[in-house]
């Protein structure tokens, strides 16, 4: 369980709702609500927009493709034993 | 990249790719490798076997070098890593993509050093090489992130589930 209380989506203010919109197209899937490191990201925009930014830098396809990059960030989460 | 095959071989390459690595920084400053030549004969067939992989390099990595203490555990180990890291579903490329990124994280300085290398060696620009480093160090993020607050998985059902029977086997 959590160590937080993750916030619905409207409980964000609209810029981060707006932000929730982006990831869903980014996923391309309808979550129920967003997915809860998009929750967690949104909580300080300062830090989260950068961060995301990055992240999005990242996973754009170049010599390596989105695909390729998903499943260095899994391999990288599984030796990280990260279960989310 | 759908399907389960793609996995199988991801998981195959970081296990291989950890146990490798565990050696060679383990023991790689406490115990001499077998040197070419001071083998058995089937040691130095493997080795052979090793370069022509590896693009004629002379150098036998130190995993293999220190396994080929016992030649016919060399052989296997050998023959696991190389079928691992072989062009299947995934190409060598990506292959070696994963690897680099699991020794980084695993902060392997054997791993990390020989990937980096091979990704050269095998036609990845700095830009590429990059976009690996990128990915790494943002999910090594992600991940810690994400264990600090124990998020749940909420993204599972994004894939389908692949009903193929295992290879050779009959329909699900």
């Amino acid at each position: 369980m959590p160590t937080v209380r993750l916030r619905d989506a409207d409980e964000y203010p609209e810029p981060a709702r707006r932000a929730f919109e982006l990831s869903k197209q980014w996923f391309n899937y309808d979550f129920s609500q967003p997915a809860a490191m998009s929750r967690v990201m949104a909580w300080d925009p300062h830090f989260g927009g950068p961060h995301g930014r990055a992240m999005k830098r990242a996973m754009t396809p170049g010599e390596f493709s989105r695909g390729e990059k998903e499943m260095v960030a899994a391999v990288v989460s599984g030796v990280n034993a990260c279960d989310y | 990249m759908g399907g389960d095959a793609v996995w199988y071989e991801a998981a195959m390459v970081v296990g291989i790719t950890n146990a490798l690595n565990v050696v060679a920084d383990g023991l790689g400053a406490l115990m001499a490798p077998v040197k070419p030549g001071a083998g058995t004969a089937e040691v130095d067939a493997v080795y052979d076997d090793v370069r022509a992989f590896y693009g004629g390099t002379a150098e036998i990595p130190m995993p293999f070098g220190l396994a080929a203490q016992d030649p016919g555990y060399l052989a296997d180990v050998w023959a696991a890593a190389k079928r691992a890291f072989g062009d299947n579903q995934l190409s060598r490329r990506v292959k070696t993509a994963l690897a680099f990124a699991v020794s980084l994280t695993t902060r392997s300085a054997f791993g990390t050093g020989f990937h980096l290398a091979e990704l050269r060696r095998l036609g990845v620009g700095e830009p590429g090489i990059m976009e690996v480093v990128g990915v790494t160090q943002m999910f090594s993020s992600y991940t810690k992130i994400a264990d600090t607050l124990q998020l749940e998985p909420d993204m599972g059902d994004i894939a389908p589930i692949d009903r193929t029977p295992a290879p050779g086997g009959g329909p699900a």
